[in-house]
């Protein structure tokens, strides 16, 4: 029988990361992902996972520590959060690269400088470029389940690449919610044990792994890991159907839609300011508003199509931000630009304008996203927006 | 969306296969100017030539009573020259060999 | 951390005949002609035997073995940043750890083997290496010294002797001796301060028996070992390439190179001297060294004449900072 608990998300995590039988383990502490491996340290201590359990003496040596462990038959799990995960940056190409399927589990915070503990998807979105998988969690239920998922979409042979398994740090990693934790036997009929690939370290079978190549020998590897990623959505689907069907969830595999039956508008968003975002547009369709909202399960691969399909639908969307792309196209974060390359071939676009929230760690109240709907209203009625990125509670109230 | 030609593609995950015996995709007997030659008379399989090669291309044969060359693979460095325990080894200049200087279809 | 009972015990044997005659560092690599650590590679390899694993960060023995999309060794290797060969080798064995205990894998637990030059062990891979000696994993971690980073073109690196001339350190009139710093001493940096190493020697392409048992010693230990093997660079330290062994033996002769061993706390010695040569006798032959002066040399003297008397023990003699 499945059981009901009350677990936060880093609680949650470690919990899915013994249920899939990890062998390899990495821990190094750091603000606010730490939790998630005194968990399981302690699960190791008591014999209740057989695990090994190194510790690494920074971020690097452990995704480095899991790099050797994957490429050895290892099924394997890490985590970071902030400047961590930032220190490890060499290795995610590696890894990537080397086709080994390593969990690297995200309590994302704001990156230095200053110190700050508070929670922001710039850390672990700085290497959306390196080949991994990448998608957040809004709940301590979606984190557990999604590092299922992730394990079994990132073994499967036709992909194997490793994973990203982001949640919003204290809102999601501390905050105790409603988990309803599997028997394990359903994870057993999920999660078939890892079974390593031909490009894995064994004397009774000796290989090279990862010997120099000539410069006109890059561009094909490259090719082949993208082609890789356009295998990928088939697999998501297969896996989430799979998923839905043993545990009795119901996830879409990359793109949720709240209340957009009928919407003009539209907020998109991922992880866990989408709870609040629930709230508020709940609060605005009470005030007769038609808006919705448009969660975003996987930033890699970005589901490109889905994106463009739905978001079509409306007259204007939102894109909340909870990162930060100093320099970029649109002059705020990452998710603008790519929600408008999704939109640049659909026959009908909405108006996009994207809104700065949930930096550093603050909360994004219920206020800040009726503010962004009336802006977005406004941009509707005038056909155009003013500006591509709004600073949420930094602006002129005006508006 | 994308084909990737048969001839163009490129092991999974970077992962070739590990040599058996000898590499003959990385062939480095066109490197050397000398060629070391053995006086099997004055030789006493003390090995010093085998073990100090680093490209392991002295090895005593089957009947462990004589050490053969790798003309292959030498790279004419001459340590086991210098090495040699019985002045059994010398250098000669390889262009006086009619085999001297392995060429190669195309550079590397 | 437990070890599982089934590890292989390698025999030491004491003549070169008696050494295996396979190799697992096979010819056709792109090494250059005479390297010392492609021959401490070889002799490695072959004292190792088939049931090994290499980790190669980045360095002379990854690219100049590898290249391109080829290598020399006949038993698994996996490519290492430079700057994590520990931490790799610590994921390998942890994995074998974890795979032969719940079954998943049959076989007696590999001999893994990181091979870092000075660079990657003593400086960019510090980190990892203490990290490894720390947590007590079953690996051999070899720093091969060619005394400088020598896979980019010859710069100084931690183990570069004072006055060595690199493209980092190149003498000019406000540097005349080039390399101001004297070098780390790598065994020393890991018996210092780690409670789990059981083994740690010093080792020499020019003793390659020596070397040999040396690294079957290691393997036969379980937890961490290190081994710290000197491979002249004919290259790098301006000689002709027929002299690596003549170099490696001078270096002993000299006090340039001490050879010894570390077991539970007791050190032994090997190829000691009863008279130390000059320095100046191993210098005179490598152009690296042919800008200093009698005053340099003599610096160098006093440095090795310390270092020589009782290896084991930290140099009394006061070292002068870069800027006396």
């Amino acid at each position: 029988m499945a059981k009901e608990k009350t677990l936060s998300g880093c609680a949650a995590s470690a919990l899915a990361v013994k249920m899939a039988k990890v062998d390899v383990i990495c821990s190094y502490p750091i603000r606010p992902y730490t939790a998630t491996m005194m968990e399981l340290s302690k699960m190791v201590a008591d014999g209740e996972l057989d695990a090994e359990f190194v510790h690494g003496e920074g971020e690097h040596a452990q995704l480095s520590v899991c790099y050797g462990a994957s490429a050895a038959g290892a099924r394997t799990f890490t985590g970071s959060s902030g400047v961590g995960v930032t220190y490890a940056f060499e290795t995610y190409s590696p890894i990537s690269g080397g086709r080994l399927p390593v969990q690297m589990m995200i309590a994302d915070r704001a990156l230095d400088p200053p110190g700050d503990f508070g929670s922001e998807h710039t850390d672990v979105m700085s290497a959306r470029d390196q080949g991994w998988l990448m998608g957040w969690a809004e709940t301590p239920q979606e984190a557990f389940d999604n590092h299922l998922i992730n394990y079994r979409i990132g073994e499967d042979k036709r992909v194997m690449l490793p994973q990203f398994v982001c949640q919003d740090g204290y809102f999601v990693s501390h905050i105790p919610n409603k988990v309803i934790v599997p028997e394990q036997a359903q994870v057993d009929e999920f999660l078939p044990p890892y079974s390593p690939g031909a490009h894995v370290l064994d004397p009774q079978k000796p290989m090279s792994h990862g010997p120099q190549i000539r410069p006109d020998q890059g561009a094909i590897m490259d090719l082949q890991r993208a082609q890789a990623f356009l295998d990928l959505p088939k697999v998501v689907r297969e896996a989430v159907a799979d998923f839905n069907r043993i545990f009795g969830r119901n996830y879409s595999p990359f793109v949720e839609e709240y209340m957009t039956e009928d919407a003009d508008l539209a907020f998109f968003i991922q992880g866990g300011h989408t709870l609040t975002a629930r709230h508020a547009v709940k609060h605005l369709r009470e005030q007769g508003l038609k808006v919705g909202l448009v969660k975003l399960r996987f930033l890699r691969p970005f589901p490109t199509q889905e994106v463009g399909e739905i978001l079509s639908k409306f007259k204007g969307v939102g894109v909340i931000e909870t990162n930060t792309s100093y320099g970029g196209s649109m002059r705020g974060g990452s998710l603008l630009g790519e929600v408008r390359a999704s939109l640049y071939d659909a026959a009908k676009r909405p108006v996009t304008t994207s809104f700065m929230a949930g930096l550093g760690g603050d909360v994004i109240p219920l206020k800040d996203f009726y503010w962004a709907a009336k802006i977005l209203a406004q941009a509707v009625k005038a056909g155009k927006v003013e500006k591509t990125v709004y600073w949420a509670g930094l602006e002129e109230q005006a508006a | 969306m994308f084909n990737i030609p048969k001839e163009s593609a490129v092991p999974f995950g970077c992962v070739t296969p590990a040599p058996v015996g000898e590499q003959p995709m990385m062939i480095t007997g066109n490197w050397r100017e000398f060629r070391p030659v053995i006086d099997n008379e004055k030789c006493n399989l003390c090995l010093n030539c085998s073990v100090f090669c680093p490209d392991a291309c002295w090895q005593m044969n089957e009947a462990e009573d004589e050490m053969v060359w790798n003309a292959k693979y030498c790279k004419g460095c001459l340590i086991c020259v210098n090495e040699c325990s019985h002045d059994a080894l010398t250098k000669a200049y390889e262009l006086d060999f009619p085999d001297g200087v392995v060429r190669l279809e195309k550079p590397f | 951390m437990a070890f599982p009972v089934n590890t292989q015990m390698l025999p030491l044997f004491k003549k070169l005949r008696q050494m295996p005659k396979e190799e697992q560092y096979v010819p056709g690599h792109r090494t250059c002609a005479g390297c010392g650590p492609a021959l401490q590679y070889k002799l490695v390899a072959k004292a190792a035997g088939p049931n090994t694993i290499f980790v190669g960060p980045t360095g002379c023995m990854y690219v100049a073995n590898a290249s391109y999309l080829c290598t020399p060794y006949a038993v698994p290797w996996i490519h290492a940043q430079i700057t994590n060969a520990g931490a790799v080798a610590s994921g390998i064995e942890a994995a074998y750890q974890a795979r032969i205990r719940k079954g998943t894998w049959k076989g007696e637990l590999p001999n893994i083997i990181a091979m870092a030059g000075d660079g990657g062990a003593t400086d960019i891979g510090l980190q990892a290496m203490s990290g490894l000696m720390y947590r007590g994993h079953d690996v051999l971690f070899i720093c091969y010294d060619n005394e400088s980073y020598a896979n980019t073109g010859i710069q100084t690196s931690p183990t570069t002797p004072y006055g060595g001339n690199t493209t980092f350190t190149p003498p000019g009139k406000m540097v005349p001796e080039g390399k101001k710093l004297f070098p780390k001493d790598p065994p020393q940096l890991v018996i210092g301060g780690h409670p789990a190493v059981k083994y740690v020697a010093t080792a020499s392409v020019a003793y390659p028996v020596d070397l040999m048992t040396k690294v079957r010693k290691a393997l036969n230990h379980k937890g961490p070992t290190f081994i710290h093997i000197h491979a002249p660079c004919p290259k790098g330290w301006k000689f002709d390439e027929s002299k690596t062994i003549e170099m490696a033996r001078l270096a002993i002769e000299t006090g340039m190179w001490n050879m010894y061993e570390w077991e539970d706390g007791e050190y032994r010695y090997q190829y000691r001297p009863k008279e130390f040569k000059p320095v100046s006798e191993y210098m005179k032959h490598q152009k690296r060294f042919a800008h200093l002066t009698a005053e340099h040399i003599a610096k160098m003297q006093a440095f090795i004449d310390a270092k020589a008397k009782t290896p084991g023990i930290p140099v009394k003699v006061p070292v002068p900072g870069p800027r006396e």
